[in-house]
């Protein structure tokens, strides 16, 4: 089913922009690269790997391994309306209705053979130690052998040294799954690839920033958590390249992303993956922009293409995600200074513990700047448990209360 | 001029009518039951025919509530949290701190020392603590929902209730009765409960909560037991308005008068 649906969707973007090619857009790119990937991903005969979310899918990529992490095809599954069966396969299996939905959703889907048969599975230690027990499930019920990198939780030369080595073992490996010896020549050209997309995003973030700021709700959601699974790839490329130039056309010709930007909103985790009119409200009604999510503006120093392992290693210990609450609350406060926001919206996925429980340290790491906090109790990816009225009032009072306040961009 | 403020709850549907002065002429409480629309005809058909308005010398509706975009010739719908702050600080100046319990809501909101809002919170997922609770556990304990604040009084400390879900609150209470426990010492345990969940969501939005000058809105604060146990919880005295059921509509049809009163 999901790899008919990837289908049809690249057949569909490719059949309107052949039609019509003055219709393209970056978000129609991003969204026909990314049905390319999902293609691949089901399509039989190919090395795949399913993946924690701090794979380095540049190396991946450059070793011929098409590979995703686990918790795409749960997004997709509530982009498409279609979790609900794959939850309730899970929790008939016996998980836990309260664990996280993303989770639920990958393992009942791979219960009912939703997903393809990996060749093996990477899983990655941070950041969160459900993601671990997922891809460990998967691992036995594909019975595939399973790679877990150990990702330090602090950078230190010991701790680069000690995943870097991790990642060249990891190449090699792959590199002999896909059937071939690990090529130092193409893992370059692919580090190169990906350096490339790397220098874009910085451009892409820093577009952003501006105040009107030319993104509207949807331009960058899921952005920077997807475009790293096309890094190292012309693909990668492409995209980042027309979302920077759609971005810079826009603050061009004078343009905002939400006509009339009124609020200037900072998004904490992950967006809300199934249909909901929640965006459209901020935008018509109020005309509240969501200028960055926690999960995109997520950039690295450029890696080395003669020597990648280093550079890959110091990314992943650096992604804000991984180490101690504390760099990620510090984080969320340079954002939302660089980013001039109103106000921060932190939905508090159901079942993430990573995300609810850090909630008073993020809570008070923004009241000590006076910008306020909307904590949404909803599940990001099970539709079932959402209730438009309740999430409705709590976005509603919360733009009301930062409309009796001066702008953060005034 | 006459202001009409509507608050449409999922109990109750409350209406308030102000004249170009901002002074109370009428106001009312009816049950929401399952067609909102034939409460809120109700509700304004009440309140203009007690101050002997008609419709068309209304100038301005501002609907709040639930189901605040039900209100047809409504010139705005603004979120209950406004509109209580806005109520509260009408009728009880001052107030830097207000909880607000009502039907599937509770809700707590700080003020800033000009009384504006500078925060607020709202019950997490489930409706564990508000009035739809209460009226569960008075069909429980076989009384009718309003005598549970005399019940309260009337009580011993000593029931605890270790469940704030519904259902499993409700089993409890029904195992304590089968105990011998007493009704009055249930009830206690119960609004002890409340009081309880009540401050957590308190907390998260003023940690600190003293000298802070604390009001109580919404149907349940005419449960004298519950405003007791909140004070007790809280550790300072819990001030309720006369109408604490209409505050939200009074502070819809004061916004309403400061929209669109000229």
């Amino acid at each position: 089913m999901i790899g008919e649906y990837f289908a049809g969707l690249a057949r569909d973007i490719e059949a309107k922009l052949a039609a019509e090619p003055a219709a393209s857009s970056a978000r129609k790119v991003f969204a026909l690269e990314v049905a390319r990937l999902g293609v691949r991903l089901y399509s039989p005969g190919r090395p795949v790997a399913w993946c924690g979310v701090l794979a380095p899918f540049d190396l991946l990529n450059g070793v011929g391994v098409t590979s995703c992490f686990a918790e795409f095809v749960g997004a997709m599954l509530a982009g498409m309306g279609a979790a609900t069966p794959p939850l309730e396969g899970a929790e008939q299996a016996g998980y836990a209705a309260d664990t996280c939905a993303y989770h639920r959703a990958v393992v009942g889907a791979a219960m009912q053979g939703m997903m393809p048969v990996p060749d093996f599975l990477v899983a990655t230690t941070t950041p969160c130690t459900g993601g671990l027990a997922a891809i460990e499930n998967l691992a036995r019920l594909f019975r595939r052998e399973l790679l877990v990198l150990q990702i330090p939780r602090a950078e230190t030369e010991a701790g680069v040294r000690f995943l870097a080595g991790q990642l060249e073992r990891l190449a090699r490996f792959a590199a002999g799954r896909a059937g071939t010896a690990l090529d130092a020549e193409r893992v370059a050209a692919a580090v190169e690839l990906s350096n490339l997309t790397r220098g874009l995003m910085v451009e892409i973030y820093d577009l952003a920033r501006k105040v009107p700021s030319p993104v509207g709700n949807r331009d960058l959601a899921n952005f920077g958590i997807v475009v790293p699974l096309l890094m190292g790839t012309q693909a990668g490329v492409d995209v980042a390249r027309a979302t920077r130039d759609e971005l810079a056309a826009r603050v061009g010709d004078g343009k905002s992303g939400v006509a009339g930007e009124r609020f200037r909103l900072l998004w904490v985790q992950n967006r809300i993956q199934f249909p909901n009119p929640l965006l459209k409200l901020l935008e018509d009604e109020y005309r509240a922009v969501i200028v960055v999510d926690e999960l995109n503006d997520v950039t690295w120093e450029p890696i080395d293409p003669a020597d990648p392992y280093p550079g890959m290693a110091r990314r992943a210990i650096g992604l804000p995600l991984n180490g101690p609450a504390e760099r990620r609350v510090a984080r969320l406060r340079q954002l939302a200074t660089e980013y001039r926001v109103d106000g921060v919206i932190h939905p508090c996925h159901w079942g993430c513990r990573q995300g609810t429980g850090i909630r008073g340290l993020v809570q008070r790491g923004f009241r000590e700047t006076g910008i306020p906090v909307l904590n949404l109790e909803v599940d990001c990816i099970d539709a079932r448990s959402f209730s438009e009225g309740q999430l409705r009032t709590r976005l509603e009072a919360f733009l009301e209360l930062i409309a009796g306040r001066p702008r953060a961009s005034a | 001029m006459r202001f009409l403020g509507i608050d449409v709850g999922s109990l109750s549907c409350d209406a308030a009518l102000l004249d170009d002065r901002g002074e109370l002429l009428a106001a009312t409480v009816v049950p929401t039951g399952a067609r909102n629309r034939e409460a809120i005809a109700r509700a304004t058909d009440e309140v203009l025919r007690a101050a002997g308005v008609c419709a068309q010398d209304v100038t301005a509706i501002v609907s709040t509530g639930y189901g605040r975009d039900r209100v047809e010739g409504r010139r705005a719908a603004v979120t209950e949290i406004t509109c209580h702050a806005r109520g509260i600080q009408a009728l009880l100046p001052g107030t830097r701190l207000l909880i607000d319990i009502g039907g599937q809501d509770s809700k707590a909101v700080r003020f800033d020392a000009q009384g504006g809002v500078a925060d607020f919170a709202m019950n997490d997922k489930c409706a564990a603590g508000t009035g739809r609770f209460l009226e569960a556990m008075a069909r429980a304990l076989e009384v009718d929902v309003s005598a549970l604040g005399g019940l309260d009084r009337e009580g011993t400390d000593g029931a605890t209730l270790s469940s704030m879900c519904t259902v499993f609150a409700e089993s409890e209470v029904v195992s304590l009765i089968a105990d011998g426990v007493a009704v009055g010492a249930i009830v206690r345990g119960l609004h002890r409960a409340i009081a309880s969940r009540t401050l957590g969501m308190v907390k998260r939005i003023a940690p600190d909560l003293s000298g802070l000058v604390v009001a109580m809105s919404g149907g349940v604060a005419h449960n004298a037991g519950v405003v007791r146990a909140l004070s007790a919880a809280l550790g300072c005295a819990v001030r309720v308005p006369p109408r604490p059921d209409i505050v939200g509509a009074f502070g819809a049809a004061l916004i309403a008068r400061e929209r669109f009163g000229g």
